[in-house]
């Protein structure tokens, strides 16, 4: 059963994706069903995946007797897929209708839908090579929609993303050498696959090479030093492919990251080494340099690209905290920022589709004429921060919590500190623009209709903010599933 | 019962919102009949026994709640305020713009306010909380002028900070105790012992709780955000708003620090400095609202002391506790019935400068007896209800300096807090004597604008007028009585704060008592007529009249001169170019830069042949007179010269199926693409060639337009290629060096380590 829904959900968008590629000369509508209908079959086949047992698995073919093509779906694979259906079927709906500003639709349908592919493979993998095959193809699918509209900046920016990520994946591929060296498997298994007799006397070895191997993978995830790419990859694709880039896309490198700490290396491996104390230290760095960068920027996606930065090493700080509440707050985390993100670019793009306007400085009395968009906003914004009710609050209170509980010398403390003035920097740089669209001062005179656009335009919007109020509000199974993964695996 | 005190306002507010698009009617018909229904509710679940309850997941943590004594007295406060001032509001609001957003969120803060003083455990409060800080931000830029704005902004920024430095001490609080509930907090501190730790997570929700309070010196938002604030918003900023940051700092005080000296003497001296610093400021005041908003400060100090106090007494701090819990009570009162008087003079005058409402009041019997009962209230005349509370924190203050000295210890410190307390007592009654004098006495400075406020004889509707004169009623009622009423609500109450009910009854009108009263009176006559009368109010040369002027120096403003500059300028311009520094891969970047110079030194080394050159020049010369020999050679030269000419033809096979390639995805995936430019010239001698030609043309008279100056086109298109050629360098290089050097990790890998 597993294998069957397994190969539909690869197949749906991959041969939607090439049917949209030989549709060049359908018409929008015809585009626009496929693309939609194929989203929507996938998040259907999703929800029929949750009613099959975990740990399902099954083998696609073998290359050779160790390089194996197999799926396996655990408690993992269907948080981050359920980040792949929904997230892409909400960004699509709203393609569909921002697609008519930008033209060459059915390139960027068809690559929407081929990144999808490959992360839908990637959610499912049962080893370190199909992994990093889906990992691969996820990076080379999604050049093209950073590529798009073929302007200098978007060629340089896609040119960066390939080289970044690839000199990531190079990483990565190191550590898989040297990881299939020393296991018995390449299969992911709870607290590693390492072989420790075969280990002991190349510690050392295994932790410099784990450590290039997180660095790399975070190169996707945007974690410092390879996070250059993505404010430049980001803001320049088009609305909701920066919307699934930032939400979706960026957690591919987190979940590869999850997959190396607690499925090959073990926790127990890593913890209390200097290894984590570095992964720490730069997921720290990033958290913090993101926000200051964010703070700085006035263009809009500019600035939400550095959020996305900020927010996702958030994540990758409950990972590298090793505890039961760190890992919790990061799985919480990965599910709120991709609500909260995609929300915010698409309400990005809405504006810039109605108004023409990327720049905060300009986005005064925004409000008046695109309530429902603006509100939406707010309320998503209000989650990243981590204002309660919202969603953002449950997931920062638990990594805090985790961090506090760790009992590592210093970080135990920074950690939280730092959150926190990040989250201090995120209210900084996302309320202006809610507090300048909504309240523009006494003598704005109010121009234009007030209009949110097409439904396609405003219904994304509402639901993934009202997901992400609604997630907070009624959070507790969401929060108690969280800790039942975090306790899996740790 | 308590679900719905806190869920029915955030139910109504959509309902009000949507009754205010249809009449205004119709809106303030459903805002009252909202707060009646809350009003009613509050009645009940004060007269029920006390309940808990709980929700378990939601907020992901989950929300306690508790209704005690002081939680219960507290709720029917609130319900009380927001009645009076919803009912004050149909009429102070009928010129307004945007009501319907306000009366929204009026709604939304009620709800949150109520969840704040019902929550049993600090979590649960600071949800509440921060629901409460961002609904009521509207409130402050209602009229969006540039001061609200500013104003606005200043309180949001304080309501963020503190909201945030509260929730790291939340951290602190529940991974330490593993709770947060109020009332187990001392039991588990108790056997934690961890104080410093403890001191840390006290201090930074000291911070939060006090900041939203008033506390000095986070006091830095209440007098601005009050008097730009509606009236009826101001009234509930300044009458609950604050008491909910009050309602931590007894939670932490009373239960986490409970008898804790040292806490408590902190609690004291911050409680004295906000205190005097607000009478100060409110003294210098010369608008009626900011009067009244630095009044509150002032007051919130006084309540501070006593909460100070009662964790300095410990078990025997009764007296504090019911001095600061009716204290809390009676501001809420004063501030309720001041604000509501400002509001009404504001509806009428759309002034708030004494100097410019001077005598407004002077023919309203009405509006003069309201402001005068609120004015003796606070000033804590005796037969007024401000004056019991007063009474009970002078003389826990006093007692313990007695008992002290009794025992030996020094009591300068206790000494000092009294005097001051005593003196900032007269300054409250010197500025509400200069309010009252001003308002209601004396005559405008322009006879023309006097008749005017003569004759406007009707200033409000009765409504509003009932809104007025009731909370006023209650200030001598409780005053006169003060057994009946506060003695009941102060022994209801005071199990919040951990200590027994008064023991033996207060005999509040006995010459001891009575004494501390009438010093502070003195004290303040003294200050009006020496002072105020004396240097406060000065002859304008131009005019010829007598005005109140504002002495005090506008650059000692906290705000202004640390709080904006520290926060906006200098804390982000160094952690920004350290971030920057980061960020923007500087070090990589100049790294990358230096490694392709000495690479490129490298091969421009190689290139000018320094060794290769002879090396390659005899290799080539060799090849040279090999391919003569081949070439003349007649069997041979035939095929060497196919050879040579089939090797460039694959050459050039190889680089076209490039472009080949290429070409096939602009037929196929790439159709919609627009073809390269062709319309405009894109090589730099074209537009050498264009600019020459526009030279010739203005050379020999004709015009060149603006299209055709190929100069500024040419620059364009530099500055373009320069833009994505420093983009595609500048960050680039880096990640080309991390590839190398990952690529290089593998091979050296494959090539080394595998081996071993």
């Amino acid at each position: 059963m597993y294998a069957v829904l397994m190969i539909l959900m690869l197949l749906i968008p991959a041969g939607a994706g090439i049917a949209e590629a030989c549709m060049k000369r359908a018409s929008k509508t015809a585009q626009d069903a496929l693309l939609v209908s194929a989203l929507a079959a996938e998040t259907l086949l999703y929800a029929l995946l949750l009613f099959l047992p975990v740990n399902s698995s099954f083998l696609l073919f073998s290359m050779t007797d160790v390089l194996t093509i197999k799926f396996r779906m655990d408690g993992f694979s269907i948080l981050f897929l359920a980040l792949v259906t929904v997230g892409f079927l909400l960004s699509g709906i709203f393609a569909t209708a921002y697609m008519d500003h930008s033209g060459n639709r059915s390139s960027f349908y068809a690559f929407l839908l081929f990144s999808q592919f490959a992360l839908v493979g990637m959610d499912n993998a049962a080893n370190l090579i199909t992994m990093y095959m889906f990992f691969e193809m996820a990076t080379l699918l999604s050049i093209p929609l950073v590529l798009h509209d073929r302007t200098p900046e978007a060629i340089g920016a896609s040119m960066k993303y390939l080289f970044y990520s690839i000199a990531g994946a190079l990483l990565g591929l190191l550590f898989i050498f040297v990881a299939s060296r020393y296991s018995d498997t390449l299969d992911f298994t709870r607290g590693g696959s390492l072989n420790l007799s075969a280990v002991s006397g190349h510690e050392t070895l295994l932790l410099v090479v784990s450590l290039l191997g997180i660095v790399g993978f975070g190169a996707k995830a945007g974690m410092y030093p390879l996070h250059g790419w993505l404010p430049d990859a980001h803001p320049v694709a088009p609305a909701p492919a920066s919307a699934v880039l930032s939400g979706v896309i960026t957690k591919a490198g987190v979940l590869a990251i999850l997959r190396l700490i607690y499925f090959v290396v073990g926790p127990d491996f890593l913890r209390g080494t200097w290894v984590q104390t570095v992964l720490l230290s730069l997921a720290l760095l990033t958290v913090f340099m993101g926000s200051m960068m964010a703070y700085r920027q006035d263009v809009l996606k500019k600035r939400l690209a550095y959020s996305s930065v900020s927010q996702i090493s958030y994540v990758l700080t409950g990972l590298f905290l090793l505890t039961d509440q760190g890992v919790q707050g990061g799985l919480l985390q990965i599910l709120f920022h991709a609500c909260v993100k995609i929300c915010l670019f698409l309400c990005a793009g809405s504006i810039i589709f109605h108004s023409g306007k990327t720049r905060v400085s300009e986005l005064l009395g925004i409000g008046k004429t695109m309530p429902v968009t603006l509100w939406s906003f707010t309320i998503a914004s209000l989650s990243l921060i981590g204002i309660p009710p919202a969603a953002g609050f449950i997931s920062k209170w638990y990594l805090a919590e985790g961090a506090l509980e760790s009992g590592l010398p210093v970080m135990n403390w920074l950690v939280p500190v730092i959150l926190l003035i990040s989250a201090l920097l995120t209210a900084a740089y996302l309320l202006p623009v809610t507090i300048r669209g909504f309240f523009p001062g006494k003598d704005y005179a109010v121009s234009g209709e007030r209009s949110d656009g097409i439904p396609e335009f405003w219904l994304p919007l509402v639901i993934l903010a009202a997901m992400s109020l609604l997630l907070g509000i009624f959070g507790g199974t969401v929060t108690e599933w969280a800790a039942s993964l975090a306790s899996l695996v740790l | 019962m308590i679900l719905f005190l806190i869920l029915f306002p955030f139910c109504m507010a959509p309902v009000c919102l949507l009754a205010s698009r249809k009449s205004t009617a119709a809106r303030n018909l459903t805002a009252c009949a909202a707060c009646l229904a809350e009003f009613a509710a509050a009645v009940l679940l004060a007269s029920a026994p006390d309940l808990s309850f709980s929700l378990p997941g939601i907020c992901g943590l989950g929300l306690t709640f508790l209704s005690d004594g002081f939680r219960k007295i507290y709720c029917l406060v609130i319900a009380f305020a927001w009645l009076m001032t919803t009912v004050f509001g149909s009429e102070y609001f009928s010129h307004y713009s945007n009501c319907g957003r306000y009366y929204f969120f009026n709604l939304m803060t009620l709800g949150a306010t109520m969840g704040v003083f019902l929550s049993s455990s600090l979590t649960t409060a600071l949800v509440f909380f921060e629901i409460m800080s961002f609904t009521s931000y509207t409130w402050v830029i209602q009229d969006e002028t540039e001061e609200a704005t500013r104003a606005a902004n200043t309180y949001l920024a304080v309501a963020v900070i503190g909201g945030m430095v509260a929730l790291m001490g939340l951290f602190l609080l529940q991974s330490e105790l593993g709770t947060t509930e109020i009332t187990l907090l001392y039991e588990r501190a108790a056997q934690s012992g961890n104080l410093p730790l403890l001191y840390a997570a006290g201090g930074c929700i000291l911070f939060g709780f006090g900041a939203k309070a008033g506390m000095f010196p986070l006091h830095i938002w209440l007098p601005k955000a009050h008097p730009v604030a509606p009236a009826p918003a101001s009234a509930l900023l300044s009458g609950i708003l604050t008491k909910s940051g009050v309602f931590g700092v007894i939670a932490i005080t009373c239960n986490l620090f409970f008898s804790d000296q040292k806490w408590g003497t902190m609690i004291v001296l911050f409680g004295t400095v906000t205190m005097v610093l607000g009478a100060v400021l409110a003294l210098f005041s010369v608008n009626l609202k900011r009067t009244l908003a630095c009044s509150s400060v002032s007051q919130i100090g006084f309540i501070l002391i006593g909460i100070g106090m009662t964790a300095v007494l410990g078990p025997e701090g009764s007296m504090a506790a019911s001095g600061a819990l009716l204290h809390m009570l009676n501001h809420s009162l004063f501030k309720l019935v001041l604000f509501l008087s400002a509001g009404a003079v504001y509806m009428n005058t759309h002034k708030l400068d004494l100097n410019e409402i001077r005598g407004y009041g002077r023919r309203k019997p009405l509006l003069k007896a309201v402001f005068l009962t609120g004015a003796l209230g606070i000033g804590g005349f005796p037969l007024f209800s401000g004056y019991v509370s007063k009474t009970l924190l002078h003389e826990s203050i006093s007692e313990h300096a007695a008992a002290l000295a009794a025992s030996g210890q020094s009591a300068l410190l206790f000494r000092t807090v009294e005097w001051l307390f005593l003196i900032s007592g007269g300054m409250t009654v010197a500025y509400m004597t200069k309010l009252f004098v001003a308002l209601f006495v004396e005559k405008n400075r322009d006879p023309a604008v006097q008749a005017r406020y003569d004759a406007d004889t009707r200033p409000m509707r009765p409504a509003s007028a009932a809104a007025l004169l009731i909370p006023a009623v209650l200030i001598p009622l409780f005053g006169c009585v003060p057994s009946v009423f506060m003695g009941r609500i102060a022994s209801a109450g005071t199990g919040f704060f951990r200590v027994e009910p008064l023991h033996h009854a207060v005999h509040y009108f006995s010459w001891t008592c009575l004494k501390g009263s009438l010093v502070s009176i003195l004290i303040g006559a003294g200050l009006y007529f020496g002072f105020i009368r004396t240097c406060l109010i000065r002859r304008n040369a131009e005019t010829g009249t007598r005005e109140y002027v504002n002495l005090w120096p506008a650059r000692l403003d906290l705000e202004e001169v640390l709080y904006r500059p520290l926060i906006l300028r200098w804390i982000p311009s160094v952690l920004g170019a350290v971030s920057a520094f980061f960020g923007e891969n500087r070090v990589s970047g100049r790294l990358a830069g230096i490694l392709f110079l000495a690479f490129q030194r490298l091969a421009s080394w190689f290139g000018t042949n320094r060794i290769t050159g002879p090396v390659a020049g005899k290799l080539f010369s060799a090849s040279e007179r090999l391919a003569a020999w081949f070439g003349t050679n007649r069997i041979t030269g035939p095929a060497a010269k196919t050879i040579a000419r089939s090797s460039e033809i694959g050459t050039h096979a190889f680089s076209d199926s490039l472009d080949a390639f290429v070409f096939l995805l602009r037929r196929t995936v790439y159709r919609d693409a627009p073809p390269p430019a062709t319309d405009e010239v894109s090589t730099s001698s074209a537009y050498r060639l264009g600019a020459l030609r526009d030279r010739t043309v203005s050379a020999l008279g004709g015009q060149t337009g603006p299209e055709t100056d190929y100069a500024t086109l040419y620059y364009r298109m530099k500055v373009t290629e320069n833009r994505v050629r420093s983009k595609l360098t500048g960050n680039l290089s880096f990640g080309l060096i991390m590839f190398c050097i990952a690529a290089v990790a593998v091979f050296l890998y494959v090539l080394i380590l595998d081996r071993i």
